[in-house]
């Protein structure tokens, strides 16, 4: 399972030019890679260029529920940029198994760092 | 002066973050035994491996390095997969398996009861033996969990 790279002091500065937005994670579904309260920066123009990949850590809205952002890791790819997401602790985790593909409407970004 | 993790607990106290869920719409009820097979898979494979290793002959320091790198990997692994097929085992017993289990499957607690010590010796011991009755009690227990959910076609089978 890949790991996550702490944030240096660019991440910081990308952070308050406004190109990172900081997330705070609730839950643990991300466990062990990612703690409940821990907080991440994500890259919200990530995937303007090109589409996400497998084990990319991404931002989605909850596609049952769009004001839900969920933090999930990428497990597959579709041509069109949809997104099937998983949690890293799958037996404690709502994710594509329970609704589906992520439309590339529903991908927020990219997580870059953990924020510390 | 500040260090970065300074500053940033405090940017955290001060202009706390949007929420982003890792969630679980708790219960989510997905739940499979098959999780707890593979951890224990991995505990098996690293007691044969664990047992199969040769310490070098002699005074060759860098073999010995090497050794004991590749044992302590071992070890490692072993202890922590160990410890994930009992998580794994008790998420099971203590979140899937309700009250009306215990009517088809009696001795369901002296099952889960056995199996979690099971991991404990497989922890403390280099033991094929507990290993093995780790596997087999983790298969008793997939049986079990399929036939609350009126499933027969879900095989058992093993990723090694």
């Amino acid at each position: 399972m890949s790991q996550i790279r702490n944030s240096n002091v660019l991440d910081v500065l990308l952070w308050l030019l406004r190109q990172r937005q900081r997330f705070r994670v609730e839950g643990v579904s991300m466990l062990p890679l990612l703690l409940p309260g821990e907080e991440v920066l994500v890259d919200r123009r990530a995937y303007w260029r090109s589409p996400p990949a497998r084990e990319d850590l991404i931002v989605v809205r909850s596609p049952d529920q769009p004001s839900f952002r969920l933090i999930k890791r990428v497990v597959l790819t579709r041509q069109d940029g949809a997104c099937f997401v998983q949690g890293d602790n799958p037996s404690q985790s709502t994710d594509s198994r329970v609704f589906g593909w992520v439309e590339p409407l529903f991908i927020l970004g990219r997580v870059t760092s953990r924020f510390l | 002066m500040l260090s970065l993790k300074t500053i940033a607990t405090r940017i955290k106290t001060w202009f706390p973050a949007p929420i982003v869920h890792a969630h679980c719409d708790g219960p989510c009820g997905v739940y499979d035994p098959a999780a707890a097979r593979i951890a224990a898979e991995a505990v098996l494979s690293m007691t044969k491996k664990i047992l199969e290793l040769q310490p070098p002959d002699g005074g060759d320091l860098k073999a010995m390095a090497a050794y004991e790198n590749t044992i302590t990997r071992y070890v490692q692994i072993k202890e922590e997969q160990t410890q994930l097929t009992k998580k794994e085992l008790l998420v099971l017993w203590t979140d899937y398996f309700k009250p009306v289990h215990l009517e088809q499957f009696p001795d369901l607690h002296t099952q889960f009861w056995n199996v979690a010590k099971l991991c404990s010796a497989c922890k403390v011991e280099v033991s094929l033996q507990h290993a093995n009755e780790l596997m087999e009690a983790i298969e008793t227990i997939q049986k079990m969990f399929w036939v609350t959910k009126n499933r027969t076609d879900v095989p058992w089978y093993k990723a090694s």
